[in-house]
């Protein structure tokens, strides 16, 4: 079987924490690089933030660029839990990764059009603000011919947001860079938070990945203990989303979600900017441009992730990081 | 005196075309590169036209990079008034020259960021909508460091629009990078309709320019005979006004023009007043100026500017 080529655009962030620690643990999957935007907290310390989940991984093959240090056009926003800023060494430890020279737009501007050359065109994993993407998308038209699918982690439909009334972080930080790519022709999968909704993750799956997952899994049970994602009254139950992961699970796994395929847009001024439709009906009388997760299976989803993150317990380790 | 280093940011354009035929003969600059962008045609069209511009000029040692295919966030829109190819009725030989493997944008940045580096500051002329910029800007802010100012044609403040009621073309064509650009604070120069309205490249004009521009008269003459608007109401006489070369002319003969600071806004975001650039003349925003409105130009002494750069053509030492 050939594996999936993606690039992983992200502001890590605890949950791309996750999502990238399993991304890199997947046979199926073949990272070409970590692009890295602003976004749950700034550039800097998402890039940091970045190496340092690289490290933990032992991927150290695996290239990281930094990318746009702000939106497109509106002015910038931070995430919910931007006092997360850099991981700490206790919580993540320190890593000798640095960021290659390129910038993380030019990585994905040229892995897209030497794709579109080859007529292998590449997957992109969106886990933050798409201003990178966008930043790539309007440079040239061969870029989108490179790109087979943006899998994007956000919006919101009948969920509504949550950072503002309306809207889901990653639009909202960006809501500009979401309707270029939305708008770019290639097609697009989205993972709203009403679907990341379904899928709770608890103190017990958290020591999941401490006992099961090595480093990697202590570092993510080192982060998801100090920032405390539940919303009991939100959600009615215990835990608390992974949203980023959604992305990596759906490429692996496609039989654990359901989706319908919708036009969707964003608004991109006003007092509901950043808030996403979709035309699950047909009202518009447009061809969708997407398809829509609606629903996950939440055991399914919850044991594929520690099952992958339980591989950096179980197989050789990646080589030995200075400091590590 | 040291040459300006500058970078030619523009969408030829029949204007454009003539903006590039004067800096060519300029020895006071140098052109570092030239950008063309989505504009007045389709990137294709402008970055043919460049070529084109540099062989007719013979500056072909003079770098021609590919910028954005479209604009940032609104769908392309292109000139009216440069004809099918964006050179009027002229027809120039298909160009030898070949397009710079690297993009605009990245040239941009890598040249700008060494700029900083060695602290020798190079202008910008922005001469169509901004978007090269503008995406530069976002991918790396450092490199305002390495700005000196942006000289750009676009905007209308006091004028009324020419694409719209409100808005200017360049403006208009991509307003939020003109956005981005105005609140980056870099110092801008604005040469808006404001300025350029009162520079009317008339019939008479187009004869002298004729006259004295040597070996490529014929062709400067059929570019700006397809220039007149034929718009007596609007202009107060025939002719056609000579937008994108008072950028060049600012820059060599600022003593012909007068500025007045002021915050510059555009607006990105209305649908009837799309790309409508607004100045804050009277300090009302509270925010300090980020842009020198050009509100008054010596008209006859820019078109005897013209007809002086433009006859170098007849001279044999030319290139």
């Amino acid at each position: 079987m050939s594996r999936t080529r993606i690039i992983i655009d992200a502001d890590p962030g605890v949950d791309d924490a996750a999502a990238i620690l399993m991304a890199l643990a997947s046979p199926e999957i073949d990272v070409l690089g970590l692009s890295i935007v602003a976004g749950n907290v700034p550039l800097k310390d998402t890039v940091t933030n970045a190496c340092k989940i690289v490290g933990v991984s032992g991927r150290i093959d695996v290239p990281v660029y930094a990318g746009a240090a702000g939106p497109l056009v509106r002015d910038q926003v931070f995430g919910k839990y931007a006092r997360i800023g850099a991981f700490s060494d206790e919580l993540v430890a320190r890593s000798s990764i640095v960021p290659s020279d390129a910038h993380a737009v030019q990585f994905i501007a040229r892995s897209a059009r030497e794709a579109a050359e080859a007529g292998d065109p590449i997957t992109i994993c969106a886990m933050g603000p798409m201003t990178n993407i966008a930043l790539a998308l309007i440079q040239h038209p061969d870029v989108a011919r490179g790109i087979r699918r943006i899998v994007s982690m956000g919006g919101a439909f009948t969920a509504l947001g949550h950072r503002t009334p309306w809207a889901e972080f990653n639009i909202y930080a960006d809501p500009h860079a979401a309707e270029i790519v939305y708008r770019s022709g290639v097609p697009i999968v989205v993972m709203p938070l009403d679907m990341t909704f379904q899928a709770l993750f608890t103190a017990q799956h958290f020591e999941s990945f401490r006992d099961r997952g090595g480093r990697a899994g202590g570092a993510l049970y080192n982060l998801f203990s100090a920032f405390d994602r539940s919303d009991i009254e939100r959600f009615g139950r215990l835990g608390g989303p992974i949203h980023d992961a959604t992305t990596i699970a759906w490429l692996i796994k496609p039989e654990l979600f359901t989706s319908l395929r919708a036009t969707v847009g964003t608004q991109v001024t006003g007092l509901t900017l950043g808030y996403t439709y979709a035309d699950f009906y047909q009202k518009m009388d447009r061809v969708p441009n997407a398809t829509v997760v609606t629903d996950v299976d939440e055991a399914g989803f919850i044991n594929l992730l520690i099952e992958r993150i339980s591989l950096y317990g179980s197989v050789a380790p990646g080589p030995k990081l200075p400091g590590g | 005196m040291t040459p300006i280093p500058i970078i030619v940011d523009c969408d030829p354009g029949i204007d454009d075309t003539i903006a590039l035929l004067t800096a060519f003969v300029s020895p006071e600059l140098d052109i570092l590169g030239i950008t063309p962008v989505c504009g007045n045609q389709p990137l294709e069209r402008t970055v043919r036209n460049a070529l084109q511009v540099c062989e007719l000029g013979r500056r072909t040692e003079i770098p021609v990079y590919a910028g954005c295919f479209r604009p940032m966030f609104r769908e392309p829109i292109y000139g009216q008034f440069h004809g099918q190819t964006g050179l009027g009725n002229t027809v120039l030989p298909d160009p030898v020259k070949a397009v710079e493997k690297k993009s605009a944008v990245d040239f941009l940045i890598d040249t700008l960021i060494a700029a900083a580096a060695l602290r020798k500051r190079i202008t910008i002329c922005c001469l169509g909508p901004m978007t090269n910029v503008a995406v530069a800007l976002r991918m790396s802010p450092q490199i305002a460091e390495g700005i000196e100012r942006i000289v750009m044609m676009g905007g209308a403040y006091r004028e009324p629009g020419n694409r719209t009621m409100t808005a200017e073309f360049n403006v208009l064509a991509d307003p939020h990078a003109a956005h981005v650009v105005f609140s980056s604070g870099i110092p801008i120069v604005a040469l808006a309709l404001d300025a350029t309205h009162q520079v009317m490249l008339k019939p008479e004009h187009v004869a002298q320019f004729s006259s004295v521009s040597g070996r490529i008269s014929e062709t400067l003459a059929k570019l700006m005979a397809f220039w007149d608007r034929n718009d007596v109401r609007r202009y107060g006489s025939r002719g056609g006004p000579l937008h994108d070369p008072l950028v060049i002319a600012y820059l060599l003969a600022p003593h012909l023009f007068k500025t007045e600071r002021a915050r510059v806004f555009v607006e990105h975001e209305s649908e009837l007043c799309m790309g409508q650039t607004v100045a804050d003349w009277y300090g009302k925003s509270g925010l300090e100026p980020n842009a020198d409105i050009v509100i008054r130009v010596d008209a006859e002494g820019v078109i005897a500017f013209f007809l002086e750069r433009l006859s170098r053509y007849a001279e044999k030492a030319v290139a």
